[in-house]
């Protein structure tokens, strides 16, 4: 561990700590705000079933709780206030310091390794969330546990963690998918993790239910109600609003159709950045946290610790400064935007609705963003050329820029090119070609003088540029034409 | 998405994206005067829309008024004891009205605030409803100006007399007198919400009355309905104050414009109603207060009626007094909360408003020309090459936190300690801040941008997060904030800059908006007694914005050292 490290760790630790001790009533008015908590990761329901545990009440029975047996008793065991802000904190390090992990996993980035770590520690949504004591925090540092015990192939300890992060929010369960293509395929290691997951779910399942005095009831408080939206509670997703004023009977259709939309893009994801996998599973968390149907701002502070490492494809994103101006006007317009509507009553939910609209648009952006990044530094084989363009271009006048200049012609078949002097073109882009010579397969085969196109023959047509810079051999790629007229 | 694609080829095509950002500091300017000339617009004809009652249930004046000759006499009987009031003290007046009260069964009791004075407040309970609702009518016994409130102390009893007589109250009726109509009654209604034992509801709708003097005749109303933090009613109740004072024959004047010119309908009466709108609703809480600001942030739609012209008029004050029972008669028919109507509009005359998709326009410009500015000082000089990690811009953003919270600091040593001298002592300490730079110290020339850019962004953010709440307010501190963005960074100060920079100092434009020696005292009592955040808007919002500025104006002369270390790497 170096010492910058080290450092960021503890300032994440301290930074935390410091803002809950020095304003002990901060905690209480962010887990009152609905952009950081929600009835299914708020604070103030956890210590509610807390009570009930201690004094012996059935947890679920008042249909105030929403967390997971497991984790109300666990937080049962710490006492004082301060013990629980320095738990919070503690975590909140954790997870600072395994995104530096993960970093140190990518060499080939040429970032330093404690650049995540130390953004994390100072990111505001992230620190505001450890503040509010928003349970989010533990799925989150299990997700991350996860991804890292899954970058460096530790089987179990991957299946424990990720089994534990579906128990706490089971649509982290979902990111089983793009880590499966993290592990490598040896000895059905897919498989045997798939399954671990799986096994170490159904064994918290069933200390739940120890815990819980036998009964099964939890699932229902915990996990359907929120797959099944049961709080109408305000908050940023996309859900809420759309159920407020629906008919009774199109409302299980809708909830099956949000949920749908939330597993949709996962298997895509994997599949189609497979080979980049821990990118396909940030995409996820991404995707995940604009989607579901209780989401906080914590949630949206771990994915954003997630995009330095999308460094080297900083350059490729079309819209960056757009999607922070969305993303900063959002979360900052939405608390008041809430406090008009419900505080003042000269607002409307309308107000909220359209605020959180527009920060769903930011994640939007930033996903889109990325994945138009990750295509692109793929079609530039790993190594990025920011210049070149994708614009279409005319084809006539193109070729008649090109008359007397030297180009080259790619047939469609055999590999082979032709470069030579562009004497002249007709309406069906027949080509009279000068001094030519015949390349196969990137071999040159020897001068062939002049020689006649015919147009059905042509790939793709450029100018030589390596004609042009005699001394540099450069890709003709930049100006791809489609200049084919079958 | 198409079409925005294709647009957006085409101006990179065009090469217009280096020539747009060469002309940032233009575009800013403009936009700021697109700003202020969108207001200006605002009430020319066809941009502005006649008021409608919304909510039909409101039907104002629709049944007959009965306040009239046979009250006249109660309501002298009452003003003859009156009268003396102004020279007993507030408890021997208290007693004698609660005894008045009693005398028709009006349950009551007595608000004890040591520091602003007591507030008496009686409450007839409705015969027809289930006592969750209730109106107020509030009458101050000194009204804003100091008077004595003879005609409304009368008109508050008599009324409450009338009222207490008839059946059709579906809502309680509250009527409260309190010393004066800014602290004490909004303690009282700071009380009523959280300690008072005798309540009568939730208030729906506040009005007050203010008719100052023992005189029988006034000449017109003027209808004060702009609360604190750019709160406003319900459109709607605003709309049947109009309705109804006219109705009643009485002419309606606005923000203490005659109506004799507001009744010109010309272009610039309704500027003028308009500006003094903006004004009035950005300085709340600087001006004494009418009394229905007391009612902010407790969602109660409030106006307060005041009878102007003691000499002259020929409404007798029963007239005065069939307003409020016209609209009592009116807010008594909802069924539900005031929403129907508008919450956020400026009026341009009692019967014209301007709705907010008219006139937000005019902030999110302004916003957006410090946004530009912003911009500009990212890409408009050789540094916009460096990397967001880069040491300068790490710099600046230290700088801005701690510039945030030297505000802060100074925003709370001026609570414990509202001395003008010191803050005179401050202004002069800040305006020395950019004749000293390059002598005490120098900044960078690459830091200076940033320092800059981030002010201006911060001041963006600022204008856009207040322009929903408080338009007002972020409309006239934009424009008062914006010689900031032309300062710029220079090696030498020229004076013209200079007085640039000192006339943007938040607090020496405020006080040359509004002069007066006690304005310091003012903002802090605004916040402490009334709660009203303009000082904290100043202080927090304005001020770290412009210390980045002021500490940026004059960039050091390291310049050139900068620049090759620069190339170096």
């Amino acid at each position: 561990m170096l010492l910058e490290e080290k450092y960021a760790v503890v300032s994440c630790i301290v930074i935390r700590l410091i803002v809950s001790l020095l304003f002990p009533s901060l905690q209480a008015q962010l887990d009152k705000s609905v952009e950081l908590s929600t009835p299914m990761s708020s604070y103030r329901s956890l210590t509610e079933g807390i009570f009930l545990l201690r004094n012996g009440f059935p947890l679920y029975h008042g249909g105030v709780v929403h967390h997971p047996p497991l984790l109300v008793a666990f937080m049962s065991l710490f006492e004082p206030q301060c013990l629980v802000a320095l738990l919070y904190a503690l975590t909140d390090g954790l997870i600072s310091y395994q995104l530096m992990c993960m970093a140190r996993c990518f060499p080939g980035l040429e970032m330093p390794s404690w650049l995540p770590g130390a953004l994390y520690a100072l990111n505001p949504l992230a620190l505001l969330s450890c503040v509010s004591q928003s349970s989010v925090i533990f799925a989150n540092a299990f997700t991350s546990t996860a991804i890292l015990c899954a970058l460096k192939g530790n089987l179990l300890s991957f299946a424990t963690a990720l089994g534990i992060a579906s128990y706490l929010s089971p649509y982290q369960s979902l990111l089983l998918i793009p880590s499966l293509y993290v592990l490598s395929r040896e000895n059905n290691q897919r498989t045997k993790a798939a399954l671990a997951v799986l096994s170490v779910f159904i064994v918290l399942l069933q200390l739940s239910s120890a815990v819980t005095g036998g009964s099964w009831e939890f699932l229902q408080a915990t996990y359907w109600s929120q797959m099944n939206f049961e709080k109408l509670f305000p908050n940023l997703g996309l859900w809420w609003y759309f159920f407020i004023e629906m008919f009774d009977m199109f409302i299980p259709f809708f909830k099956a159709a949000f949920n749908l939309f939330v597993i949709s893009f996962i298997l895509p994801f994997s599949i189609r950045f497979q080979r980049q996998p821990f990118y396909a599973l940030v995409l996820c968390i991404g995707w995940i946290t604009l989607t579901k149907p209780y989401p906080t701002l914590g949630d949206a502070g771990f994915f954003f610790s997630f995009l330095p490492f999308f460094k080297p494809l900083f350059g490729y994103m079309r819209c960056p400064l757009l999607s922070v101006l969305l993303c900063i006007h959002a979360i900052i317009l939405s608390p008041i935007f809430y406090h008009l509507w419900v505080d003042l009553g000269s607002g409307n939910s309308n107000f909220f609705y359209a605020i959180s609209l527009v920060y769903a648009l930011a994640l939007g952006f930033v996903l889109i963003d990325l994945c138009w990044s990750m295509l692109r530094i793929e079609f530039d084989g790993g190594r990025p050329n920011y210049n070149l363009k994708f614009t279409p271009t005319n084809p006539k006048p193109f070729l008649g820029e090109l008359v007397n200049k030297p180009i080259v012609v790619t047939l469609k078949f055999n590999k082979t090119q032709y470069k030579g002097n562009l004497i002249s073109t007709d309406n069906y882009f027949n080509l009279q070609l000068s001094e030519a010579e015949e390349v196969v397969d990137g071999k040159n085969k020897g001068k062939v003088g002049d020689i006649f196109i015919r147009c059905n023959n042509v790939l793709w047509i450029g100018e030589d540029l390596s004609a042009k810079e005699q001394h540099q051999q450069k890709p003709t790629t930049s100006d791809d034409t489609p200049t084919t007229t079958d | 998405m198409a079409l925005i694609e294709q647009l957006q080829r085409r101006v990179v095509e065009m090469g217009l994206v280096p020539k747009i950002i060469a002309l940032l500091p233009l575009v800013s300017m403009m936009c700021a005067m697109i700003s202020s000339l969108w207001l200006a617009i605002l009430p020319i004809e066809g941009q502005f829309r006649r008021t409608y009652i919304s909510e039909n249930a409101l039907m104002p004046s629709q049944a007959y008024s009965y306040f009239r000759e046979t009250e006249w006499n109660i309501l002298r009987g009452y003003r003859s004891q009156i009268e003396h009031f102004d020279t007993i003290s507030n408890t021997e007046r208290n007693k004698q009205m609660t005894e008045w009260l009693r005398d028709f069964g009006a349950k009551t009791a007595i608000y004890n605030d040591d520091e602003f004075g007591d507030s008496l407040y009686g409450i007839l309970h409705a015969e027809r409803g289930d006592g969750t609702e209730a109106i107020l009518l509030a009458v101050p016994w000194h009204n804003a100006e100091g008077e004595f409130n003879v005609g409304g102390a009368s008109l508050g009893i008599s009324l409450s007399k009338f009222f207490s007589r008839w059946p059709v109250w579906s809502k309680n009726i509250i009527v409260v007198f309190s010393e004066n109509p800014d602290v004490a009654l909004r303690s009282w209604v700071q009380a009523y919400h959280t300690s008072l034992d005798l309540t009568g509801g939730s208030i729906e709708a506040a009005i007050v009355l203010d008719y100052p003097g023992s005189n029988d005749y006034f000449d017109h109303v003027e209808i004060s309905y702009g609360g604190l933090n750019g709160e406003l009613p319900n459109l709607d109740l605003v709309n049947i104050a109009v309705s109804i004072t006219e109705h009643e024959g009485v002419q309606v004047s606005l923000h203490g414009i005659e109506p004799g010119f507001i009744n010109d309908e010309s272009y610039w009466s309704r500027l003028k109603i308009l500006v003094r709108g903006i004004f009035n609703n950005a300085f709340a809480g600087l001006e004494s207060l009418h009394g229905n600001e007391a009612f902010s942030g407790w969602r109660i739609q409030s106006v307060t009626l005041k009878a102007h012209g003691k000499e002259g008029g020929n409404n007798d004050i029963t007239t005065f007094g069939r307003i409020p029972e016209a609209m009592f008669r009116s807010i008594n028919n909802l069924l539900e909360k005031f929403h129907q109507s508008y919450f956020f509009y400026m009026l341009v005359a009692p019967r014209y408003f301007v709705s907010i998709s008219s006139y937000l326009p005019a902030t999110v410009v302004l916003s957006a020309s410090f946004a530009l500015a912003s911009l500009n000082s990212l890409l408009n000089n050789q540094y916009n090459t460096l990397s967001f990690f880069s040491h300068y811009n790490l710099m600046a953003v230290l700088f801005w936190l701690i510039s945030m919270l030297l505000s802060f600091i100074f925003s709370q040593l001026f609570l414990y300690v509202p001395s003008m001298s010191l803050l005179v002592i401050f202004i002069l300490a800040m305006v020395m801040i950019p004749l000293a730079a390059g002598r005490l110290w120098t900044i960078t020339e690459p830091l200076s941008y940033r320092l800059q850019m981030y002010a201006f962004f911060y001041m963006s953010l600022v204008i856009t997060s207040l322009m929903m709440v408080n338009f007002a307010l972020a409309f006239v501190i934009g424009i008062l904030a914006f010689p900031m963005t032309v300062v710029g960074t220079q090696r030498n100060l020229t004076l013209k800059k200079c007085v640039l920079l000192v006339i943007s100092n938040p607090l020496v434009s405020f006080f040359l908006i509004k002069p007066h020696p006690q304005l310091l005292q003012k903002l802090i009592f605004a916040w402490q007694q009334l709660g009203c955040w303009s000082w904290f808007v100043l202080c927090l919002g304005w001020l770290p914005s412009w210390i980045l500025v002021a500490l940026s104006a004059c960039s050091g002369t390291q310049f050139h050292t900068v620049g090759t270390t620069k190339k170096e790497q």
